[in-house]
């Protein structure tokens, strides 16, 4: 009786510890595995775009050419926008130093913290070769890949924010697009009078974004993913005598940030501090800023979902624009160059590939797949291409890419990834109309 | 003794006739070419034409370009100071509103309200001629010196980060990529590379404008400035004026806004040159042009050093050429700065004689130191680097400014081309005397 009693507990004991494993093998391999063959997909907005893009193109649908092109891209690889971020583990690492408290190891993670900011000084914020090589690919593919609408005589007019490492990836894509059809009649602009759709920054949402019920969730969420003890034994001699200048939690989540932006250089690029940290902490970090990102710019519950319509204007006039766009005989390019700031609450906006989720469970993001680091990592962009088979079709189709990749949207296909231009228009106005 | 005193009274006026005659000539070169294109009293902010290709001097036998090194202006911009626009509208405004405007006065205030609509919102950004402008410059450049623009040549291609001159710089990429492919081009705005695109001088700077400086200065304004004219044919109330009106800063403002449509595309059909007389805008030019020699230029009432603010620029100037001896391949540094750093360059180059010393600012025209010549808007100074092959030691360079072949302060037996070694010793020595002097004058007041 007893041995059976025994016999049965090991067995659920087994049955349960397999439940477990097998849960975590689900839940956690997708995010975990990227990171560990691409670390920089644990730094959120400094992740690093694909260098080429794979996935094949769906054919146009039957009958129909591309036509238009109406885009929104940020920038590509740029240095931290500013010093702060830089400065807070590098002041404490100072402050240790100065009390005789760094380990040898320490003191070598010392001097290339030196080293990077050496190097970073007055290039804050600017865009690194990468991210012009970046912008460059993405330009020449998207000539290559639709060329009907890149073609001589074709008018292309790019429009970026006032901030120069746009105004320089706007060059740069442009640049790449004449070296495929150089009588492309392309028009540059940056200014401060497009500002008001093309960097919209809504200060009233903004300020609501961290209602109490967010800030608890958010709280509790991070409380036990903060912090790394295994770090500050390894670069402090006394971790406990630090304390008084050393923040364990801020030290090891910025010092993460110093070693991760530096894969968005190429010259100076400076790995060595990339080996202070196990995927394990990669991964912890990713999670605090994807619930954070999806805090701020998601359809979040905890704070009323509001967040993604900060991008209403920019929506509109990409509807506008694409309206009397439709009306021309000649084929047409609109290129806007900005930020993720902006394009994510775009995604969340317009609800490509289900990024509209709504939900007040943090836990429930990775799961059901709101990955911030997929939609904004530098250079990404979204591209909307219209097809029709001539001026006078009304049966306008089109289909988004979200960097690159043919998405889905909460709306019936036609067929594969089109979409009746009409629908969408009506969906987003509805949802527009609704907002207050 | 009469006789000597007789002769010395008649070599007086003989001076004094040679000196006026001199004086009414020159004067009338500038008058001349103002009244050729108004615009061009805009000073700075003259559109610089992209006009015909200037024909080059042939080079001496088996010398070609390998290098070039080019210092540019933004191309056509809105300006960059609102209240030109917000300030000049309000008060016309207020006047409109209390009836104070003549018929002339309210259209003019008609035509500040389409200025400012149409720079509303873009202040300080390249205007689409401006875009249009780059690119036919550059377009230009490439058909001047054919060697150079192979797919073997190299672009490095540098902006300030300032979003006027960064979309210059663009606008001219977009013109070679058009142009050439493939192209290797590597293009950076970096704060990085300010101290030879954009140097500061703290000490400089504060002794541009200095009390005695500015007393002269506006001395040489009130001397220059008659607006009651103007201030009657707008306002139909002369009252109104004294007590409300200030006549030289308004008359200002609508000078600076006349000069300001050309670069845009309500140049054409609307323009403010016709409020004033040709003597009035001259005038107006002058004292423009006074305050831009003033500030940098070699104006001995300041001291005459403030060129030497772009001693850096110089020096990485003589720094690159030297560099770029050993190439294989035809390289070009195409840069893309701010219009006073091209200024205050040419001023301390001494091209065309504008590295001219005086403290009298009548004596401008004279001698010929016209700001609209020396930095418009668009404007370049480049500086060309011939050999006959790889290894040569004797390589010639000449320098265009604004396209045209510029003449150097330096002995030559090839003019417009220059020996190198000359060249760089000349400019070396020049710099190493200014700052010989500067660092003795610090070690005595310390």
């Amino acid at each position: 009786m007893k041995t059976k009693i025994q016999y049965l507990i090991v067995i659920l004991f087994t049955f349960i510890l397999s439940l477990f494993t097998s849960l975590s093998l689900v839940a956690q391999p997708k995010v975990m595995q990227i990171i560990k063959e691409t670390p920089s997909y644990a730094s959120c907005n400094y992740h690093i775009y694909p260098d080429s893009i794979t996935t094949p193109l769906t054919p146009s649908p039957e009958g129909k050419k591309p036509f238009y092109v109406s885009h929104y891209g940020r920038h590509g690889s740029r240095y931290i926008s500013s010093r702060s971020g830089y400065d807070i583990p590098y002041m404490m690492m100072l402050h240790a130093d100065s009390l005789d408290e760094l380990t040898p190891a320490g003191r070598k993670v010392l001097h290339e913290m030196n080293l990077i900011m050496h190097d970073t000084e007055d290039r804050w914020g600017e865009l690194t070769g990468y991210g012009k090589a970046q912008l460059q690919s993405i330009g020449r593919r998207m000539a290559e890949n639709f060329p009907e609408v890149f073609r001589p005589g074709t008018k292309v007019t790019a429009r970026s924010t006032i901030v120069s490492r746009c105004i320089e990836s706007m060059g740069a894509a442009t640049l790449e697009m004449l070296q495929v059809c150089p009588q492309l009649e392309i028009s540059m602009q940056a200014s401060q009078r497009n500002q008001w759709y093309m960097n919209h920054q809504d200060r009233k949402l903004r300020r609501g974004y961290m209602t109490p019920e967010a800030q608890k969730a958010y709280d509790s969420y991070i409380a036990h993913r903060m912090g790394n003890i295994r770090l500050m034994e390894m670069i402090f001699k006394n971790p406990d005598i630090v304390k008084e200048v050393v923040d364990e939690e801020q030290f090891s989540y910025y010092l993460m940030k110093m070693s991760l932006f530096q894969l968005n250089t190429n010259f100076n690029q400076n790995t060595h501090l990339m080996g202070l940290f196990h995927t394990d902490d990669l991964y912890l970090m990713w999670q605090i800023d994807n619930a954070l990102w999806y805090i701020q710019h998601g359809a979040c519950k905890l704070n009323g979902g509001r967040q993604p319509y900060s991008q209403r204007y920019l929506l509109r006039q990409m509807i506008a624009d694409a309206d009397s766009c439709i009306q021309l005989d000649q084929p047409t390019a609109q290129l806007r160059f900005g930020h993720e700031t902006v394009l994510l609450p775009l995604v969340c906006l317009i609800g490509v590939n289900g990024y509209d989720l709504e939900t007040d469970n943090l836990d429930e993001l990775e799961e059901r797949g709101w990955l911030c680091s997929s939609v904004f990592p530098m250079g990404c962009n979204l591209q909307f291409i219209f097809y029709r088979s001539n001026p006078k079709d009304q049966d306008v189709l089109f289909k988004v890419l979200l960097n690159e990749v043919e998405a889905t949207l909460p709306l019936q296909p036609v067929s594969g990834p089109y979409y009746r231009w009409a629908d969408f228009r009506q969906y987003c106005l509805d949802k527009l109309s609704n907002y207050k | 003794m009469q006789l000597l005193s007789v002769l010395k009274y008649r070599i007086f006026w003989v001076i004094i006739c040679v000196l006026v005659t001199v004086n009414v000539q020159a004067q009338s070169e500038i008058a001349k070419e103002l009244k050729a294109d108004i615009n061009r009293s805009a000073g700075m902010f003259y559109a610089r034409p992209v006009g015909k290709m200037p024909k080059d001097t042939p080079a001496p036998k088996g010398k070609k370009p390998f290098y070039i090194n080019h210092y540019g202006c933004p191309g056509s911009y809105y300006l960059d100071k609102k209240e030109y626009y917000t300030d000049t509208y309000a008060t016309f405004a207020k006047a409109d509103s209390l009836g104070k405007l003549t018929d002339f006065g309210k259209d003019v205030f008609r035509r500040i309200g389409l200025l400012y609509q149409d720079a509303n919102g873009r202040f300080g950004e390249l205007t689409a001629k401006g875009a249009r402008q780059s690119r036919a410059l550059m377009k230009q450049m490439v058909e001047r010196f054919p060697d150079m623009f192979t797919p073997k040549g190299y672009y490095s291609v540098r902006s300030v980060v300032e979003n006027r001159c960064i979309l210059t710089m663009m606008e001219s990429l977009l013109q070679l990529s058009s142009m050439q492919q493939p192209l290797v081009a590597r293009s950076k705005a970096s704060h990085q590379e300010k101290s030879f695109m954009d140097p500061e001088d703290k000490l400089l700077t504060s002794q541009r404008t200095d009390s005695l400086t500015m007393a002269l200065y506006t001395r040489f304004s009130a001397l220059n400035s008659n607006d009651g004219r103007l201030m009657g044919s707008l306002f139909n109330d002369q009252n109104y004026v004294i007590t409300n009106i200030d006549a030289a800063t308004l008359s200002k403002q609508l000078y600076i806004l006349a000069g300001d449509v050309q670069h845009t595309d309500l140049a054409g059909q609307v323009t403010l040159y016709d409020i004033f007389t040709p003597e009035e805008v001259h005038r107006h030019w002058r004292k423009q042009n006074a305050w831009h020699y003033i500030n940098y230029g070699g104006c001995t009432l300041n001291g005459g050093y403030q060129a030497y603010l772009q001693r850096a620029v110089l020096r990485n100037m003589i720094h690159m050429g030297d560099s770029m001896m050993s190439r294989y391949n035809p390289l070009m540094h195409l840069r893309f700065t701010h219009a006073n750093v091209v200024m205050s360059l040419a001023c301390l180059m001494e091209l065309d004689d504008y590295g001219l010393h005086t403290a009298n600012l009548d004596s401008l025209e004279a001698y010929g130191w016209a700001n609209y010549r020396i930095a418009p808007l668009g404007g370049s100074i480049e500086m060309i680097h011939y050999r006959s092959e790889r290894g040569d030691p004797d390589v010639l360079v000449k320098v265009l400014l604004n396209g045209h072949e510029a003449r150097l302060p330096i002995e030559t037996d090839c003019a417009p081309y220059y020996h190198w070694n000359d060249v760089k010793r000349y400019y070396l020595r020049k710099l190493y005397r200014y700052e010989n002097r500067r660092f003795n004058f610090n070690v005595k007041r310390r």
